[in-house]
């Protein structure tokens, strides 16, 4: 004799159905985000055609923004981007690394640890158009009386630190950057760290090493992979932000060595000069900038994600 | 991974100049005489740089015709010539008018009407501490020196033979200027062309240009608040923000030789040495005349001559009929000037080849 069904004929049914409607809806959810990812990748090619066909590969080497004569070249805002960018990392990275092994490792001071994680959050959460606010005040004043002096001070024969400080430009900005992208760095490398298999910490410890040294030689070249990719995904950050970094970097196409110079960025060209930007060519130009920083921004994402995977995949794998 | 932080980087900023479509119902009885327009929501975006003057003016249309109501976007002179070209909006405006492309792109010269709506002028204020207002003398040659990067010091000796008795300070001089592109700029690099070969053949003007030394900050505010906080600042403001925000501003030389602190009166009187202007022949920077403000500039508004849709024509001319002509009162409450009489004039003449369907629709009389 055949047992009864677990489920009655008629609820089987309706289930299928549901599947099918349910599935349905996923494919078109997925199939829409591919749809929007399509038109935005025309949307921003086409209008920059125009740019494309009269600078072509000659816009990376320029160093010319000159709207009255209709020249246009990205090796400034280029330039600014990425200083700015390294700034902000070379700041956020042994200051991130150190929070996030303080986080991860040290077990005494368990009660700091909720309240500290709670704050990264919290910064994380600052709209960055509000540190902008903060820098735009406050930060440059401070800055130009009191950080920049003391540093040519003291490194002034170093070109990176002469001229004139104002408060404003590629030091400033990129210290604004830091701060926007230490968050992240924070909480995905404890992510990572935590992620160490605990055999090896004991096993470290075990062979009479002392906690300086597992963390040194043992924790840190584990996960030396995934730190890395938080690293990028901080980069990634700092590459696209726009607001905090328009009203510090002092919106000058210039390409100078020196930190206290003013400067531009990719995205604060865009974002100043899109309103009145008249003419194909000038247009096309903002839209050129645009593609460049999103064929960035995409690179680096991507590398990040295939680091932390394969950092994550490996953990698993030994766990 | 537990937890993954993920900014997301790319934000875009989508600007939607809707157009308004609702229509009240009521209309208020007819005076005895006066034309009152009819009911309508009309929609406007552009300059900036004349939001203040329209803000107040169009508040105050509105308490007088309550059926009216008038909506301004102030998103940049280019977004109100790009909105009227694509007809989102009812009418533009610009700090300078809509150039032979944009009006082919607009339907050519004949399909659009631009008239001067305000008049306006900047001053160059600074951040010198022992400097008080209009103490520092500047002309336009030291202007266009300090702005290519020629003079650099406060003491230098070319400041210092216009500014016998005051103590100008050894510090580097900061120039800030606009980021964002503007009409402000505009009518500051038009003066600076103007009173500089060096300049014109360098630079040039535009509302963007390549800047060969300063700092841009975004806006009239930010310029204003960085030149605050800057000691050693310098840089082109709307008089109405210095005004606004009390700062320090020079005394410019202007095309007489006088000396001038730049104001309203300044900038009338700048703009009544020009008998008539018109959307090519609009400069009126570096004017003669002893009380002349020099870098002085009309604002202008666009609509087009034939309007679609008769009731919203005629309430929309009606309003810049008044806009040009009794609510001028209003601009010299936020630090405009006064158009001048033949403006006024050339303006409601402009106002008159207004047409829905073949008919005229500001049926005023004619200005003498």
């Amino acid at each position: 004799m055949v047992p009864p069904p677990l489920v009655a004929a008629s609820r089987q049914r309706r289930l299928v159905s549901g599947d099918r409607v349910f599935s349905v809806i996923a494919y078109g959810a997925a199939g829409l985000i591919m749809l929007i990812a399509a038109i935005f990748i025309i949307a921003l090619v086409v209008p920059a055609l125009p740019a494309v066909t009269k600078f072509g590969l000659g816009f990376f080497t320029s160093r010319t923004w000159d709207p009255v004569r209709n020249d246009f070249g990205a090796l400034a805002p280029i330039y600014g981007t990425l200083v700015t960018s390294a700034i902000a990392l070379l700041i956020a990275f042994p200051i991130g690394l150190g929070a996030a092994l303080f986080l991860a490792e040290d077990a005494r001071l368990q009660l700091l640890r909720g309240p500290l994680s709670f704050l990264i959050e919290l910064l994380a959460g600052i709209p960055s158009v509000v540190i902008g606010l903060w820098a735009f005040f406050i930060l440059t004043a401070l800055l130009r009386d009191k950080v920049d002096p003391f540093l040519q001070h003291a490194l002034g024969f170093l070109p990176l630190f002469r001229g004139t400080p104002t408060g404003y430009g590629f030091l400033t900005a990129g210290l604004v950057l830091a701060i926007m992208v230490l968050p992240i760095m924070i909480a995905l490398s404890r992510d990572v760290i935590r992620a160490v298999p605990r055999e090896l910490r004991e096993a470290s410890l075990a062979l009479g090493a002392t906690n300086a040294e597992t963390t040194w030689s043992v924790i840190l070249p584990y996960a030396r992979v995934g730190i890395t990719g938080a690293v990028l995904l901080s980069l990634g950050r700092a590459l696209g932000e726009t607001i905090a970094v328009t009203m510090v970097i002092g919106n000058n196409v210039q390409i100078s060595a020196s930190l206290f110079a003013t400067g531009y960025t990719l995205p604060s060209v865009i974002a100043n000069e899109f309103t009145e930007a008249n003419g194909n060519v000038y247009l096309g130009s903002l839209f050129y900038l645009g593609v460049v920083l999103v064929v960035i921004t995409i690179v680096v994402n991507v590398l990040a994600r295939l680091l932390i995977w394969r950092f994550s995949g490996s953990a698993r794998a030994t766990a | 991974m537990k937890r993954v932080l993920m900014a997301a980087s790319m934000g875009a900023s989508i600007l939607l100049a809707a157009c308004g479509g609702t229509t009240a119902t009521n209309t208020p009885a007819t005076g005895a005489g006066a034309p009152v327009p009819p009911a309508a929501a009309l929609q406007g975006t552009g300059a900036t740089f004349p939001a203040p003057f329209y803000d107040a003016a169009r508040f105050a249309y509105n308490l007088k015709y309550s059926q009216v109501t008038v909506n301004y976007n102030p998103l940049g002179s280019g977004a109100g010539i790009s909105a009227l070209t694509k007809k989102v909006v009812d009418f533009g405006a610009s700090d300078v008018p809509m150039n032979p492309t944009e009006l082919t792109a607009a339907g050519g010269a004949d399909a659009v009407v631009q008239i001067a709506s305000t008049l306006g002028t900047e001053s160059l204020a600074y951040n010198l501490s022992g400097v008080s207002n209009g103490q520092l003398k500047l002309t336009p040659q030291t202007i266009a020196g300090i702005f290519l990067g020629t003079i650099k010091n406060w003491n230098d000796p070319a400041l210092a033979a216009d500014n016998s008795g005051v103590t100008l300070p050894n510090q580097a001089i900061s120039v800030v200027h606009r980021s964002d592109g503007s009409g402000t700029t505009y009518i500051f690099t038009d003066y600076l062309s103007t009173v500089s070969a060096d300049w014109k053949s360098k630079v040039g003007k535009g509302k963007s240009v390549s800047w060969p030394v300063g700092q841009g900050a975004k806006g009239n505010e930010a310029v204003a608040t960085t030149i605050k906080q800057t000691p050693g600042a310098i840089g082109y403001v709307e008089l109405a923000y210095v005004l606004q925000t009390n700062m320090t501003q020079a005394s410019l030389q202007n095309h007489d030789g006088k000396f001038v602190i730049p104001s309203p009166e300044g900038a009338t009187a700048a703009a009544g040495q020009y008998l008539s202007i018109n959307p090519t022949q609009f400069s009126i920077v570096d004017a003669p005349g002893p009380k002349s403000a020099p870098i002085s500039g009309y604002s202008w508004l666009m609509l087009y001559k034939d309007q679609a849709d008769k009731t919203k024509g005629t309430a929309l001319v009606d309003f810049l009929d008044w806009l040009v002509s009794d609510g001028q009162q209003y601009a010299l409450n936020v630090h405009y000037a006064g158009l001048p009489a033949n403006i006024v004039k050339d303006d409601i003449i402009s106002l008159k080849t207004v047409t829905s369907t073949g008919t005229t629709l500001l049926n005023v009389p004619a200005p003498s």
